[in-house]
């Protein structure tokens, strides 16, 4: 018998609908919320996957989150870090390049590598979660299946869950107020909420959304949110629609307005 | 002869937690004709489902997932292993009440089929001991692996990742990425 040795055919690119095709199929809540802010900063960063350099705000907070979850993970299995052990955690982190490097200015990143410490020193020092307090999850990757709404996958990431309340960790440079934080976050407390329900088959007791602000005497914001109603349910669902909607007929066009002024695709969408 | 007209109406709802409740109400009543069977049974059925449905609203107890049928040290009674035996009395959580009943898990898994398998797969292809396993959701979860709901069983996958140096990615931000991911 004689067997052809055959060179394995070679992986196509995905089309523009293919990504668009996936894109329908799951969503995020940062997705869903970009969807809905700017289409056209959507298509840059989904469809055609621009790739930019990594902000600095953006390390800080990756790196403040990977100290805390090894700080709750620690916990957890009853062996808690240290605050040498913290520290030597985030170095290490603030190290890890895998992602992507920052394009530093001379000086700059020694002086946010201590921001970053000093934020999260100060979360660490004013015992905000209870260390006797066993987590549910640490930094678990969730779905739901919302196919029987006619809706796509829900997928996310809950940084802590802990007696049943949600909490979320977000770096931020100056101080929240309670009311436009439930507001600005609805999209993605909302998403946290309906991923707890779908994965546990319990409601969840709360949300809370830890703010560590960037100031130069660091504070910690802490902002509680009762379970998500009926009415933010449906809200969210109807959300997950319009992003289905749009998707079919995909007019990415710009939204411009105050949030461009943070947008990495600003140069692109002067050109485009 | 008195004709005696039996009625009763029951009604099971799911509740969160992977447990139901139900309720039922009996009532007898005697009639002196048939002909009265008609009307005197709409008028149960419709006093009966309204006097259900007033009363079912309050649940009452709900178990617990994390924590409901574990004893002070956060761990399982029965042990029930996801390599390990399974005999009929292995229930979770016993009906307490008469009332509220919690499924039992035989073996039956809590969380979804593509999660089983994949904590299979990555116990089988890296040659894991399953005791350790189910040590590892004791020590998290106070369960055993196939007790472990859809959450819990996607941190267990987190964490039997790191456990075999094949950790999930650091997260982006705003880069989500699916649940499953092959070892
Ligand atoms: S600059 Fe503004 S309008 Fe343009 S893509 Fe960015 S957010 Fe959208």
């Amino acid at each position: 018998m004689t067997t052809l040795a055959e060179s394995p055919l070679p992986q196509a690119e995905p089309s523009e609908q293919d990504i668009i095709t996936g894109l329908q199929q799951t969503v995020s809540a940062s997705r869903l919320a970009l969807f809905l802010q700017c289409r056209l900063k959507f298509w840059f960063r989904y469809v055609l996957k621009l790739t930019k350099p990594k902000t600095p705000s953006l390390h800080l907070g990756n790196t403040v989150h990977a100290v805390l979850k090894g700080w709750n993970k620690a916990r957890w299995l009853q062996n808690p870090l240290t605050l040498k052990q913290a520290h030597d955690a985030y170095t290490a982190a603030w190290a890890d390049n895998t992602e992507g490097s920052v394009n530093w200015d001379p000086g700059e990143e020694e002086e946010e590598k201590t921001t970053g410490w000093r934020l999260v020193d100060t979360y660490l020092r004013e015992h905000h979660v209870p260390a006797e307090v066993k987590p549910d999850a640490v930094e678990v990757p969730v779905e739901a299946d919302l196919r029987r709404h006619g809706l796509p996958k829900l997928i996310g990431i809950l940084d802590l869950v802990q007696q049943r309340k949600i909490i979320d960790y977000k770096t931020i440079a100056s101080t929240p107020t309670p009311e436009k934080v439930a507001h600005s976050t609805e999209i993605q407390t909302s998403s946290y909420a309906i991923l707890y329900r779908h994965n546990t088959g319990n409601t969840e007791a709360g949300i809370q959304l830890h703010h560590l602000v960037k100031l130069k005497n660091p504070r910690v914001v802490i902002t509680s949110l009762p379970p998500i109603s009926q009415q933010q349910e449906t809200r969210l669902y109807r959300q997950m629609d319009a992003y289905l909607d749009g998707l079919q007929q995909p007019h990415f066009v710009p939204s411009p307005g105050m949030h461009c002024s943070s947008c990495e695709f600003f140069n692109e969408c002067r050109r485009a | 002869m008195a004709i005696v007209l039996e009625a009763n109406y029951a009604k099971k709802l799911g509740l969160p937690g992977y447990s139901s409740h139900q309720y039922s109400i009996s009532i007898r009543t005697e009639l002196t004709d048939l002909s009265q069977v008609e009307a005197e049974s709409a008028r149960l059925y419709a006093l009966l489902q309204s006097a259900v449905d007033k009363d079912i609203q309050e649940v009452g107890f709900i178990p617990d997932n994390n924590t409901y049928g574990m004893n002070a040290n956060g761990q399982n009674h029965h042990g029930n292993g996801f390599h390990g035996q399974v005999n009929g009395n292995d229930r979770h959580n016993g009906s307490t009440n008469g009332t509220h009943q919690a499924k039992g898990f035989g073996d039956r898994w809590n969380c979804t089929d593509g999660q089983k398998g994949f904590i299979q797969r990555i116990v089988n292809e890296n040659k894991l001991d399953k005791g350790e396993v189910e040590h590892l959701a004791n020590q998290l979860f106070g369960a055993g692996v196939k007790q472990l709901n859809k959450m819990q069983a996607s941190q267990l996958i987190e964490d039997l990742l790191v456990k075999v140096g094949k950790p999930a990615p650091r997260q982006t931000r705003w880069q989500q990425r699916p649940t499953q991911q092959a070892a």
